[in-house]
């Protein structure tokens, strides 16, 4: 039954991608813990039955909404797992193979759904998982081929009989409890799903089942493991709970010598799921409240000399609070975009296990700080670039085995892919203990294409600037892997957009390490307040390394009337803002130089006066009309004026 | 006012049988995403009718049903079991089981609605 009226479901795309991703996360994690099990003679049957599970809902809610090659895909996917479930089928290679070919392709299949692009072959990936399965027929496959398919995905739970047998490790005691659900008990937040993440947290649920009490009362009882010590449930008693020591019964003979199967974690996390937009209204909210406590404060200024000392204070101090507590309501909501980084570091070890496969060589995926959060979009566009890196980490920095081996290094190559939050940054890591960039060849070719001079050291920012120019390569044949020195320039802008920066360390004969640094957030940033002209702009704090006071005589000119400044031994060039913008500058004895850098370039900004220092709420400029190179955008201080906000690093990237 | 209950691990799959309910007069849902959670729900507040998935985790739709048909409060409640291809050897399990009605995802809206009435009318 295909419902002629699919399109009554379309309103639930969104929801259909977010759900799908989540699964499709999950199965990327359980492939790989299965592909490391293949070939064993038992595999964890809580794996199984999750991946089963997961490819069973994108099955259903991909037939909602229309989608019959995810469905297809997912049917066979699904049939696989059940024969395997059922050791009809052993694990193999083979296998295993398939199964990834297919959720590879069900991603792609529901990625350009997504993007409303054309579907991708699902030939390919259709043959690969009928040769394990054998062809099926149409859907739906007949009774006789799944006898008791839903009896099969089902957890072991036996109605009015007792517990399932269980092991206890060292230490470890098993308890019953017993929960009875109630209204002002679920008032409360408390339910048995609360309770059930509760009792996960101490524990190991081995058993888990509703009973019927005299009466007509429902109760759920949990037959727990735990090394916990019951004064940690105590308190629980006001929840509803209530608990006893559990003896196992003697084991019947026919339950000896099986291993106790590990229950698989039962129920989804405590988490809701909120579309970004909603989040989005919430910062915008935010946003204005930030702009009217700024017109506060003017206000505020301009009455001081009306109010009395006192009363002043106290108004003062209501406002000092205002901005305290709007701080961390801004905080509070950003949290709310924050997703861990573990999400896209799961990708990345699907992709090397296939860069490893496909060029026949052991590669280590090291990973670290995977519970690192970041904000929600920064993490989508990020999702590319860092491929990138471990792409070409793979293809042009781990030398062959056999190389390797030769340097006294060991066979199997390592890419480490760490992250960590340090201030209002998160940095991410992409290293890998290969052949390092040989400076030589790249300054050679650097020179040849004019972007080198002939005689200018080649230092890591240098270097990163060189091999991050549109077109440049050193690759006389482009791979399949990593393409042709395509891609590291974006990685650069993606970076440089999203108000971070790209950092290059290497060695050779040791590795290359590449690190990104990017801002917690998008929305709200200290600012310097500057003015040039008469015109007040605003220049995110972040991107300004120190200020310094000048004077027109301290600046020379050189013949190309590039003006530079003597800044700690060194030369700085300038930038004027007013040149720029097509002002007029008014300084009158001294103006002020605000450091920033970008990549190996340092420059000195112009400006006429520092106005202060402000929290401003970048918003971004969409129309590409009004895009101006070196603008990040406009914001408002509170008095209605716009002003714009200063890229400085976009300013010093396009300077001559 | 009639209450019906939805019982899925989809949170989407949820939100879909709820927008084709939603025609029906004066209806409430409450929401389960699994088995455990179906039977507190069942436990907490009066229920009219029960929308079932099958395949949930920790308590298996088939066993919710076994437990509700097992316990004189719940006996009456008609249950709608609604499940996806593949699971159509469990259609007769189901419907022995005292299932009112059996339907595959994906399933048309206004066909969920229409039995979804005629159950509730008769209750």
């Amino acid at each position: 039954m295909t419902p002629a009226s699919t399109n009554v479901f379309t309103e639930f795309l969104d929801d259909y991608f977010a759900e799908c991703d989540e699964h499709l996360t999950a199965m990327r994690r359980n492939l790989l813990t299965l592909e490391s099990l293949a070939q064993q003679e038992r595999v964890d049957v809580s794996l199984l039955d999750e991946l089963f599970r997961s490819l069973h809902t994108i099955k259903g809610l991909s037939g909602m909404v229309g989608l019959a090659e995810a469905e297809q895909l997912a049917h066979l996917m699904e049939s696989i797992l059940r024969a395997l479930r059922r050791h009809q089928l052993d694990l193999s290679d083979e296998a295993v193979d398939a199964l990834i070919l297919g959720t590879r392709t069900l991603e792609q299949v529901i990625a350009t759904r997504q993007t409303r692009q054309p579907l991708p072959d699902i030939a390919p990936a259709i043959k690969q998982l009928e040769a394990i399965t054998g062809p099926l027929p149409d859907l739906p496959p007949s009774p006789e081929e799944t006898p008791t398919a839903a009896t099969e995905t089902r957890l072991p739970l036996p109605r009015e009989s007792g517990p399932p047998a269980f092991t206890l490790r060292e230490g470890e005691r098993a308890w019953l409890f017993q929960f009875t659900p109630a209204r002002a008990l679920a008032e409360r937040g408390i339910s048995v799903d609360s309770i059930r993440t509760r009792l996960q947290e101490i524990g190991q649920i081995v058993h888990a089942a509703p009973r019927i009490q005299d009466g007509g009362k429902v109760t759920f009882e949990f037959l727990v493991t735990t090394d916990a010590d019951d004064s940690t449930f105590t308190p629980w008693q006001e929840d509803g709970l209530t608990w006893a020591p559990y003896e196992p019964p003697p084991p019947t003979p026919a339950a000896t010598g099986l291993k106790a199967v590990p229950t698989p974690s039962i129920g989804p996390p405590n988490v809701v799921r909120v579309d970004l937009t909603r989040v989005d209204d919430l910062m915008q909210t935010i946003g204005d409240l930030v702009i009217s406590r700024a017109r506060l404060e003017d206000t505020l200024t301009s009455l001081a000399r009306h109010v009395p000392a006192a009363q002043q204070r106290q108004l003062q101090e209501i406002n000092q609070a205002l901005e305290r507590q709007l701080r961390s309501l801004r905080e509070g909501v950003m949290r709310l975009r924050m997703v861990p980084l573990g999400e896209i570091f799961e990708r990345m070890k699907f992709v090397v296990r296939d860069l490893a496969r496909e060029r026949r060589q052991e590669i280590n995926l090291a990973l670290s700080g995977q519970e690192t959060e970041i904000d929600k979009l920064v993490v989508e566009r990020m999702l590319d670039p860092l491929l990138h890196l471990v792409r070409n980490a793979v293809s042009h920095g781990l030398e062959p085995a056999e190389e390797r081996l030769a340097q006294g290094k060991p066979a199997e190559g390592t890419i480490a892919l760490r992250a960590a939050t340090a201030g209002d940054s998160v940095i991410i890591e992409i290293e890998d203990d290969g052949r390092g960039i040989d400076r030589e060849r790249v300054a050679e070719q650097a020179r040849a294409q004019g972007l080198l001079d002939a005689e200018a050291p080649l230092d890591d920012p240098t270097l990163l600037d060189i091999l991050c120019t549109t077109g440049f390569s050193t690759r006389r044949q482009a791979d399949r892997a990593s393409g042709r020195g395509v891609g590291l320039d974006v990685v650069k802008k993606t970076v440089e957009e999203l108000g971070g920066s790209l950092a290059l360390d290497t060695e050779v004969g040791r590795g290359t390490r590449f690190t990104i640094r990017l801002p917690l957030t998008l929305a709200i940033v200290d600012a310097l307040i500057v003015s040039v002209g008469g015109q007040r702009f605003a220049v995110p704090l972040p991107s300004v390394r120190e200020v310094i006071e000048a004077r027109p005589k301290d600046v020379t000119v050189l013949g190309n009337e590039d003006e530079m400044l003597s800044y700690h031994g060194d030369v700085l060039p300038l930038i004027r803002l007013a040149a720029r913008f097509g002002l007029q500058e008014q300084f009158e004895r001294a103006f002020y130089v605000l450091v920033a850098a970008h990549g190996a370039k340092a420059a000195g900004i112009v400006v006429d006066r520092i106005l202060g220092q402000r929290e401003i709420v970048v918003r971004a400029i969409s129309d590409p009309l009004i895009q101006v190179p070196g603008i990040a955008g406009a914001t408002e201080l509170g008095d209605g004026r716009p002003l714009l906000i200063i890229n400085p690093a976009v300013l010093i990237g396009s300077r001559r | 006012m009639p209450n019906i209950l939805v019982a899925d691990d989809s949170p989407t799959m949820r939100r879909m049988v709820i927008a084709s309910l939603q025609s029906l007069p004066n209806v409430h849902f409450e929401e389960a995403s699994s088995g455990l959670e179906a039977i507190e729900r069942l436990a907490l507040a009066p229920v009219h009718l029960i929308v079932l998935d099958l395949n949930m985790p920790d308590i298996h739709g088939l066993e919710v049903l076994h437990f509700t048909r097992r316990h004189e409060v719940f006996r009456s409640i008609p249950v709608i079991v609604l499940t996806t291809k593949g699971d159509e050897a469990s259609r007769a399990e189901a419907l022995s089981a005292g299932a009112a009605i059996y339907i595959t995802k994906p399933f048309e809206p206004h066909l969920l609605a229409q039995y979804a009435r005629d159950l509730l009318e008769t209750a």
